[in-house]
């Protein structure tokens, strides 16, 4: 392998795995916050990559110019999902917890090709298309934007988390639900709260990968394994966890297949994460 | 109260959902039931929607609801059984080989169809005509192309498309004649297909064939499908640099593939598809212009239209009624509903034995049908010999028949040009 | 609601007669076809009730056993020539040895991340089988069709065989769960579930009984995926190893109710009927409106019913006193 080639699979998988990190921020902080896996996080996904080809194909406008909008369309799914469903299970057992957000994700990939019929969509053009070549090295100007998106939100949220009121309101009862309900903070809000920014984070994912990728209702069914091996890999609840799992598990992929074999890179990846939570059975940053 | 409301509502859900009744089949006397299966929901949806509109247009040809050619096959109607109706009872098989056999047995058993058709995925297929095969019902297999389904020595299985052998084949007669035509070497080859049924029998029979004719295989991967990112499969092509690729994908795959060529500036000397995801209606309409100079291999080509005014009259019937125009996969599935149709009509019953052994005797010619092929013929086997394949190109946003170069409307354009270069 | 109140025996006998007699009632063989698709299921959730309700781990990978159950008897049929009934014990102990290997390291995960250790192990075990040439990879395996009879486990039309086929095999899979539920070791799973540190305290080794309860849970599993392949006569990665499997397995028993005896067989009931009754309404539209109504009846449940069918029924019991005092009048 030479030194270009080398280099060249590293960006690229230092890329993919930025791009990682932007699924699954949204989905450890709901965990991190009340301690539920959605597994419709992944369609959370797909409505914001649908969200971003309705405003390009009906209105002209970029996924890029509109993310504002889908980010607050999706902070209103999450909270909606969370008013209308999660609230009544917040102190069932995990198991039918992990039975109603599967419910929800068959649900929104029922209710999206029943709207938007199963075809593959695409953004076909965008202020960010196009390669850019640095010396020998090339890459899409797509996932250039997306990596540097993936960068803002998990800087946005940490600095949201740790340093407004809110975020440490939130923080707090994701430490301790009962110490913080008695501080005067309302639970039931933040709970809201962390569900709204989950999603919204999941459509600037989808509006930032809408950009390259083919939009289509199972669409999060291709990131959403993905997704929860970086979420356990960094730590359930760790959002500066899951930038960097996002990061390793990009490059070990692209790597890894490059190496031994693109059929065994999801074996690859997942071995990894068995390794790592046989030192570290609660990830990399995970809360012990 | 909470409670109540709790256990009336679970209660009604559950009661509600055994107390549903198969829906029994309620049919007129003159009523030929015809089963049909594809993956109505899941990730192959857009292809199985499409399937389904074609095996409809054929069957209200078939039912004189639409005026059609003469001479096509669907058109002969049900004359020998009294112009009895044609009534096709769909079933979704989701993708999964089990949902597929059990929707076979109950279309069989509940609905009582006399054939069945389906199923596009070939385990799937595998699996449903396994079904049709212990009860002796025939099942007329219009669009799997894994060669081992006619390997079984089914009574009961006929298939109207040409398998991946046959394919593959036209694949290495292609690269030979372009080489005799153009003056070139294309004599390393890069494979690159998708880890399911389909994709592991061609790249089997790719490295058989690669073999066999002395070319040589610079790079073989068999990568997942339904992938997030095909960047170090496009870096491992890059670095065999073969002259020729030969890829198998579904859509998702195929769109994710080429935009990672662009990006990576992987530009071989040509790109040769597998059909499904490169043919699929949507492969053009999402990619625009980067989908260009892509070879694929194919069963129809609206540019035969040209050719045979039959074609271009049914393509504008389809058109009219579902808003696209005919591909490969779809004009597949209505010429299989067609020539079961024939075969019901020439049997003069709907008894599974007698319609078992009309098809045996098909006999279709050129002219009956939308494909460039020979005509319908099965052998031993179930397998129609007189199936091929052309190879298509796509051209100013079209796919246009290059090869075989009788039947071509349009010069093969090569070799692809570098992306910057476009 | 009385006959929870019966003597348990009697209850279960008439349970089984009713089983038992019910293919004879009802005579259209895709009816027939439903009810093997609900007993495959009930069986399966019983199996991984053992290890991810008793014993409170939760597997989101029990595909692995069920495909190495399906592979082991159909590798072994096809290369030996092995009769089916043997290769399906072959499968069980196979797959009990690679769940003691598997869960030796991962039991000392919590939670989610035990759950999230063996959806990865499924996982990779899939991608390990797919490009297997050995196993004929994503082709995948077939049984001939030719080669019928008790002894080969494949039968032509009548469904009936394999109706009794699995309904012995959950009666079988029932009895070892309420047998291991009896036991010290039930015991010792409720108080690892219940109060792990104090379980602990008192000297209860967590991690041997849980490797028991795994051994057990997969060895049925195992069997389960063996009867899948005779039915079907064709395996391949997709359709027994995948992820999905498992999440439906692991829905199945949490829809009756985890940690009961009986729940995942009420949920096997009403899961598979959903599934089917909404894909044959409605499927064939292609709308996607099967999975609409699949989706909003799993919700439902999850919001109404957190404890499962199960849990449920002793609530209604609990909130309607008069009930209960009649039932135990009878009683």
């Amino acid at each position: 392998m030479t030194a270009d080639l080398f280099l060249q699979i590293l960006v690229s998988g230092l890329l993919i795995g930025l791009i990682y990190a932007l699924v699954a921020v949204g989905l450890t902080l709901i965990f991190g916050v009340m301690d539920i896996v959605n597994f419709a996080h992944g369609e959370f996904l797909m409505l914001g990559m649908y969200a971003s080809f309705w405003g390009f194909a009906l209105f002209g406008i970029d996924p890029i110019l509109s993310m504002p909008v889908t980010a607050a369309l999706l902070f209103g799914v999450g909270v909606l999902v969370y008013q209308v469903i999660i609230r009544r299970i917040i102190n069932a057992p995990m198991l039918s917890q992990i039975f109603a957000t599967f419910g929800l994700m068959i649900l929104f990939r029922g209710l999206a090709q029943f709207f938007w019929k199963p075809d593959h969509r695409l953004v076909t053009h965008t202020l960010v298309g196009g390669n850019v070549t640095l010396g020998s090295i090339q890459f899409g100007l797509p996932q250039l934007t997306a990596a540097v998106g993936a960068v803002g939100v998990t800087a946005g949220l940490w600095y949201f988390l740790h340093r407004t009121r809110l975020g440490t309101a939130l923080e707090a009862t994701a430490i301790d639900r009962e110490a913080a309900t008695l501080m005067g903070i309302n639970g039931q809000s933040m709970f809201a709260l962390a569900w709204g920014i989950g999603a919204a984070c999941a459509g600037i994912g989808g509006a930032l990968i809408a950009t390259f990728f083919p939009i289509f209702p199972e669409v999060g069914s291709n990131f959403i394994l993905i997704a929860f091996v970086v979420v356990v890999l960094g730590g359930f609840g760790s959002i500066v966890g899951a930038f960097w799992a996002g990061i390793i598990v990009g490059v070990i992929e692209v790597v890894g297949g490059f190496v031994v074999g693109p059929e065994y890179k999801t074996a690859i990846v997942l071995s990894l994460l068995l390794l790592v939570l046989l030192v570290r059975p609660k990830g990399l940053m995970g809360k012990a | 109260m909470k409670a109540w409301l709790r256990g009336t509502v679970v209660g009604a859900a559950a009661v509600a959902a055994l107390g549903l009744v198969w829906s029994g089949p309620a049919r007129a006397q003159d009523e030929i039931r015809i089963g049909v299966i594809y993956p109505l929901t899941g990730a192959a949806a857009s292809t199985g929607v499409e399937l389904k509109a074609a095996a409809e247009l054929a069957a209200a040809i078939t039912n004189r609801e639409l005026p059609a050619p003469d001479k096509l096959a669907a058109a002969v109607g049900m004359p020998n059984l009294k112009g009895a109706k044609i009534k096709l009872i769909f079933g979704d098989h989701q993708g999964n080989p089990q949902v597929g056999a059990t929707e076979a047995e109950r279309l069989i058993t509940s609905e009582k169809v006399v054939a069945l058709v389906g199923a596009y995925f070939s385990n799937v297929t595998a699996t449903a005509s396994q079904v049709a095969e212990r009860y002796g019902v025939p099942f007329l297999n219009a669009d799997s192309s894994s060669a081992t389904l006619t390997q079984r020595n089914f009574k009961w299985f006929f298939r109207t498309t040409p398998h991946d052998d046959l394919f593959v084949t036209n694949f290495f007669a292609f690269l030979q004649d372009m080489e005799k035509k153009k003056g070139v070497q294309l004599r390393t080859l890069g494979l690159f297909n998708e880890n399911t049924l389909w994709g592991n029998e061609t790249t089997k029979l790719e490295v058989k064939l690669a073999e066999e004719q002395k070319f040589k295989v610079a790079e073989k991967i068999v990568y997942p499908a339904k992938a997030t990112q095909m960047t170090s499969e496009v870096q491992r092509l890059k670095a065999a640099n073969p002259a020729v690729v030969m890829q198998s994908s579904y859509l998702g795959d195929a769109i994710l593939s080429m935009k990672t060529y662009k990006e990576l500036g992987f530009s071989p000397q040509m790109l040769l598809a597998n059909d499904a995801g490169f043919n699929d209606s949507e492969f053009l309409k999402t990619l625009g212009k980067d989908g260009e100079y892509v070879f694929s291999r194919e069963v129809w080509a609206l540019d035969q239209a040209e050719r045979n005014p039959l074609i271009k009259r049914v393509n504008e019937m389809m058109k009219e009624r579902s808003g696209v125009n005919f591909n490969g996969n779809s004009a597949r599935a209505f010429t299989g509903v067609a020539v079961l149709a024939d075969a019901i009509n020439r049997a003069g019953s709907t008894k599974p034995e007698d319609i078992r052994k009309a098809l045996q005797e098909t006999s279709l010619s050129a002219e009956q049908l939308i494909l460039p092929w020979k005509g319908v013929k099965f052998d031993a086997q179930g397998q129609n010999e007189l199936g091929q394949g052309i190879i298509v190109q796509v051209q100013g946003g079209q796919y246009v028949t290059v090869w075989p170069f009788d039947v071509a409307t349009k010069e093969v354009v090569f070799p692809m040009p570098a992306w910057d270069k476009r | 609601m009385t006959t929870i109140h019966l003597p348990k025996t009697v209850g279960a006998l008439a349970l089984l007669g009713f089983a038992l007699l019910l293919p004879l009632v009802i005579q259209d063989p895709a009816r027939q076809n439903f009810l093997i698709l609900i007993l495959m299921g009930a069986q399966l959730g019983v199996a991984w009730n053992i290890i991810g309700g008793y014993a409170g781990q939760v597997s989101l990978g029990h595909a692995v056993f069920y495909g190495i159950g399906a592979y082991t008897s159909t590798m072994l049929s096809l290369k030996l020539g092995l009769s089916p009934w043997l290769g399906m014990l072959a499968g069980g102990v196979v797959a009990s040895a690679f769940s003691v290997a598997m869960g030796w390291p991962c039991f000392r995960l919590k939670g989610h991340y035990f759950a999230m250790a063996t959806i990865a192990v499924a996982e990779i075990v899939q991608v390990l089988v797919t490009n297997s040439e050995t196993l004929e990879g994503a082709v995948g395996l077939s049984l001939p069709m030719g080669n019928t009879g008790v002894a080969a486990m494949v039968f032509s039309t009548s469904k009936l065989p394999y109706y009794y086929i699995i309904l012995g095999l959950l009666v079988v899979t029932v009895l070892a769960s309420w047998a291991i539920e009896r036991s010290h070791i039930g015991y010792y799973f409720r108080a690892i579930k219940d109060e792990p540190e104090a379980a602990r305290a008192l000297g209860v080794s967590l991690t041997r009984y849980k490797l028991v309860a795994i051994a057990v849970s997969s060895f049925f599993t195992a069997m389960g995926g063996s009867f899948y392949a005779q039915k079907e006569m064709f395996i391949d990665p997709g359709s027994v190893l995948a992820t999905g499997v498992s999440i439906k397995i692991a829905l199945i028993a949490i829809l009756g109710g985890v940690g009961t005896l009986l729940g995942p067989v009420l949920g096997a009931g009403i899961l598979i009927t959903i599934e089917e009754y909404s894909r044959v309404l409605f499927g064939s539209t292609g709308s996607g409106t099967d999975m609409i109504i699949y989706a909003l009846m799993i919700i439902l449940v999850a919001v109404y019913s957190p404890a499962g069918v199960m849990g449920l029924l002793h609530e209604l019991r609990r909130r309607i006193p008069s009930l209960r005092a009649k039932a135990e009048v009878r009683a």
